[in-house]
């Protein structure tokens, strides 16, 4: 009997894709053949506005990247400006960078997590993950003053020391956090209809994966240990101990039980900064950099309009929690760069969904999709 | 099926967790010290140099005559990054704790000083 | 006994009974005071129901934020006890919209086809000693019979919206349903074997000693599973939910028949509660309460299980993810008949052998 193939449009609005992504499926019955994701909903021209901003302006742009997780986006962009400058930072700067970058990574994956089983049913598992976020939250509005584009990352530095009552509220936070995880793996490993909707959907193989160009905890699911934190340590990660989560099944289940891994990971990472936590000043002191005469001395910033690095190009790359992050900075001498180019985690992750679906049925595509963890932020720009 | 055993156990430990609501109309959350709101401008210390509105990376601030210069906002534009604060030679200017900044119109967006002066 | 006797009573106590009834015989119509009598009974059966559903509305929405840690609807009124007032406000005042090229007919019906049988199912229910509709002798079959009428309904829906996306989900509601309804009835039937009647009266009767629930759990984790399955909560919702392709067979309908499918939803929730109870909690049996009518502890005692096992259907929904359709087709016909009929034979073994 002959059947012909049906195409049907995943509209841009669709509640459970993540942002405004647009799916062309190709079905054939109730299997899906191919899939053809449409983007560009979200485009805002990020990598233009940074030829015609400085240096400086640039890093609240870099927020609204990934807008789960900010921190790191800055960061990405800074560290590439600090090493086509050679601009040393202070210990006790690096330090309060890696705790707020590891924090983001709890967050993150809890939104991951939470979104990941709305778009399953069980919508239990998103008010958890956004309790425990609106904590971490509050601790980012003590520490910058927003709670989701945080701009605080600044080249030499951060921009402001850690207020009192910081170190105190995060440890608190630190302390019920692993009871909260176990809840949550109590409340899915062993849910058997959790299990029959994840495990075996979604398979990517290891070769595939790295064909395509997928990164992070999607392609730490597939038995390839693969985390830039390890391989090239940036920051003070060396000074840390701490494992690369991996797994071997290349599955859904796989790449949940990468990130549950990965939080706990992070939480370690956390207190082991917040224990070995240097005193100093907050902002590099290499002459050119520092702070403007008048301006107190903890606060991080220079006259936007002079601050020249030298010309030359710079590709560095961090471990954001999504994938890997990387900034290609080209400078021509002024003050502003001639192009900034962003590689994202979740533009490159996505191509990976035309191989896991193929042969699936639609209720699997969402969850597969959920699981490559895309924000359409990323991967528009 | 007969794992549903496990996650009742823990939905009964669950529900005796407290509730986070915050009735939003009713109750407000406290805000941080730092919280990046609206603009104010200390009407003494400001003197208008001019420096918040070319570190502005969105155009948002326009120094304007009113008694003296002072900066004009346009909330439009802002989107509350902070710079402008960084770069303020005197301190004059801060970001307060107001963030129900709605408005009926564009141009009711465009905080003249006489709205922000402290 | 059952409420016909009881209004009976209260109108001989009021004295009004006897003169009224001979005065109508003498012209021969006394058949309009029964009427009578029967159409009171109706709407007070109907008037609990639908007070109980509006209830049932608030409560499902209280227990899913507790469960999630959140309040759920506080501003209405205490603790939001005026939701399901305004929500049925909204829901009357929309516009009723019906699609250019459907069937204004079957269209008009659909609702009514899956609301009414959802109500017809509390005749046989024993809410206490005498407080049942009537105690027919096949109450059970009853029950299965009509409840297998809203599918129907659901088909009638999809059908008539003329949008093919909600006759494909009309299709696997009611695909869903009729799968379900086998091992429902298969357990309901054990239960039979082992109370020797089909009248709910007397199935009641026999659990004096000891509830059903003991001694058949397999053939209450069936009845239990296949009973939420039926009426397509979460973990088998999939017609009902947002994130699939075809939003379900009712996307068409708007306002008052909206209202009559949600209506439907939880009266056919309590009334499988009720069923529920009564075959296997005990129905209203428990110790007396002091300074109570027996009739009212009995009473008391049947909504407390009632509620308990609404409250379980609740807590259910807030833990658990969807089950896929194909896998829920499967387990229906794979996994929950055999073991309903493995219950029904061994079962039927213990009874043979004198055990139970």
């Amino acid at each position: 009997m002959e059947t012909e193939q049906l195409m049907i449009n995943m509209g841009p609005v669709h509640p459970s894709t993540h942002g405004v992504c647009r799916f062309k499926l190709i079905m054939n019955g109730e299997i899906i053949r191919d899939i053809i994701p449409v983007i560009g909903y979200l485009h805002r021209g990020t990598e233009k506005l940074g030829e015609m901003k400085t240096y400086l302006q640039f890093v609240p742009y870099t927020d609204r990247l990934d807008y789960i997780s900010a921190m790191p986006n800055n960061y990405a962009f800074v560290k590439a400006v600090e090493e086509l400058c050679g601009i040393e930072v202070p210990r006790r700067a690096e330090y309060i960078r890696v705790i707020v970058m590891e924090l983001n990574r709890i967050v993150n994956h809890l939104v991951a997590i939470g979104s990941w089983l709305l778009d399953l049913g069980a919508s239990t598992m998103i008010m958890y993950g956004f309790r425990e976020r609106e904590k971490v939250l509050s601790l980012y509005e003590m520490l910058c003053g927003a709670r989701m584009t945080f701009n605080y990352i600044r080249f030499g530095g951060v921009r402001d020391d850690l207020p009192p009552g910081f170190i105190e509220k995060t440890r608190e936070f630190l302390k019920e956090m692993p009871s909260r995880i176990a809840d949550y793996e109590a409340l899915l490993n062993d849910n058997e209809i959790f299990l029959m909707r994840m495990k075996n959907i979604g398979y990517i193989s290891a070769k595939d994966a790295i064909n395509i160009g997928v990164t992070g905890p999607t392609l730490r699911g597939s038995d390839v240990d693969y985390d830039i934190r390890k391989l090239q340590p940036y920051s003070v990660y060396e000074e840390f101990d701490f494992k690369a989560c991996v797994r071997k099944e290349g599955d859904s289940y796989a790449r949940y039980m990468v990130r549950i891994d990965e939080m706990r990971e992070s939480l370690k990472i956390v207190e082991q900064a917040l224990n070995n936590l240097p005193e100093g000043k907050v902002v590099s002191q290499t002459p050119g950099i520092g702070t403007y005469r008048w301006a107190p001395s903890t606060v991080s910033t220079f006259f936007p309009r002079i601050f020249n690095p030298p010309k030359g190009e710079v590709y560095s790359r961090v471990e954001a929690p999504k994938g890997e992050l990387g900034f290609y900075v080209v400078s021509d001498g002024t003050n502003k760069p001639y192009r900034v180019k962003i590689r994202s985690p979740s533009f490159c992750n996505l191509n990976a969904i035309g191989t896991m679906v193929r042969g699936l049925k639609i209720p699997d595509l969402i969850a597969a999709f959920a699981s490559i963890d895309i924000v359409l932020g990323d991967v528009d720009r | 099926m007969k794992g549903l055993a496990v996650t009742m156990k823990h939905i009964l430990k669950v529900g005796n967790r407290p509730q986070v609501t915050v009735q939003y109309p009713y109750e407000r959350m406290p805000l941080a010290e730092r919280y990046r709101g609206l603009h104010a401008v200390h009407e003494d210390k400001c003197i208008g140099c001019g420096l918040c509105e070319i570190s502005c990376p969105n155009a948002t601030i326009k120094i304007v005559r009113y008694k003296k210069w002072y900066p004009q906002f346009d909330l439009g534009r802002c989107m509350f990054c902070g710079l402008c604060v960084d770069a303020c030679p005197e301190s004059a200017l801060i970001m307060g704790g107001k963030y129900e900044l709605a408005d009926s119109s564009r141009e009711r967006l465009i905080y003249t000083p006489d709205r922000v002066l402290r | 006994m059952n409420y016909y006797d009881i209004i009976v009573w209260i109108l001989n106590w009021l004295r009004v009974y006897e003169p009224v009834n001979s005065f109508l015989e003498k012209y021969g119509i006394a058949i309009i005071l029964k009427l009578f009598i029967i159409f009171v009974v109706a709407v007070i059966v109907l008037a609990f129901v639908a007070l109980t559903v509006m209830l049932l509305t608030w409560l499902e929405r209280k227990v899913f934020a507790h469960v999630q840690a959140r309040f759920g609807p506080m501003v209405t009124g205490w603790h939001g006890l005026l939701q399901p007032i305004a929500d049925g406000v909204k829901l009357f005042f929309k516009e009723d919209i019906v699609p250019a090229k459907a069937d204004k007919w079957l269209f008009t019906i659909a609702p009514f086809i899956v609301f009414v049988p959802a109500f017809l199912v509390f005749v046989p229910i024993p809410f206490g000693k005498s407080l049942i509709v009537q105690d027919l002798r096949v109450g059970i079959i009853y029950i299965i019979a009509v409840s297998a009428i809203s599918p129907i309904g659901v088909l009638v829906a999809g059908w008539a919206s003329n949008n093919k996306y909600s006759l494909l989900g009309a299709l696997r509601a009611a695909a869903q349903d009729i799968s379900y309804e086998v091992p429902l009835a298969l357990s309901a039937l054990a239960v039979v074997l082992l109370a020797g009647s089909l009248s709910t009266q007397d199935i009641v009767a026999k659990q004096q000693d000891i509830w059903f629930i003991f001694l058949m759990p397999l053939g209450f984790i069936i009845f239990l599973i296949a009973s939420i399955a039926e009426m397509g909560r979460i973990p088998f919702d999939l017609q009902e939910s947002e994130q699939e392709l075809v939003a379900g067979f009712f996307t068409e309908y708007s306002g008052a028949k909206f209202v009559f499918f949600f209506l439907a939803e939880y009266a056919h929730l309590f009334a499988i509660a009720g069923i529920i109870t009564t075959l296997f909690l005990g129905g209203w049996i428990g110790p007396l309460i002091p300074f109570l009518h027996p009739e009212i502890s009995y009473f008391i005692w049947f909504l407390i299980k009632c509620y308990a096992v609404i409250f379980f259907a609740m807590w259910l929904r807030g833990t658990v993810p969807r089950v896929r359709i194909d896998q829920l087709l499967g387990i229906g016909w794979k996994v929950m008949t055999p073991l309903a009929l493995i219950n029904l034979l061994l079962y039927g073994f213990l009874m043979a052998l004198g055990v139970i």
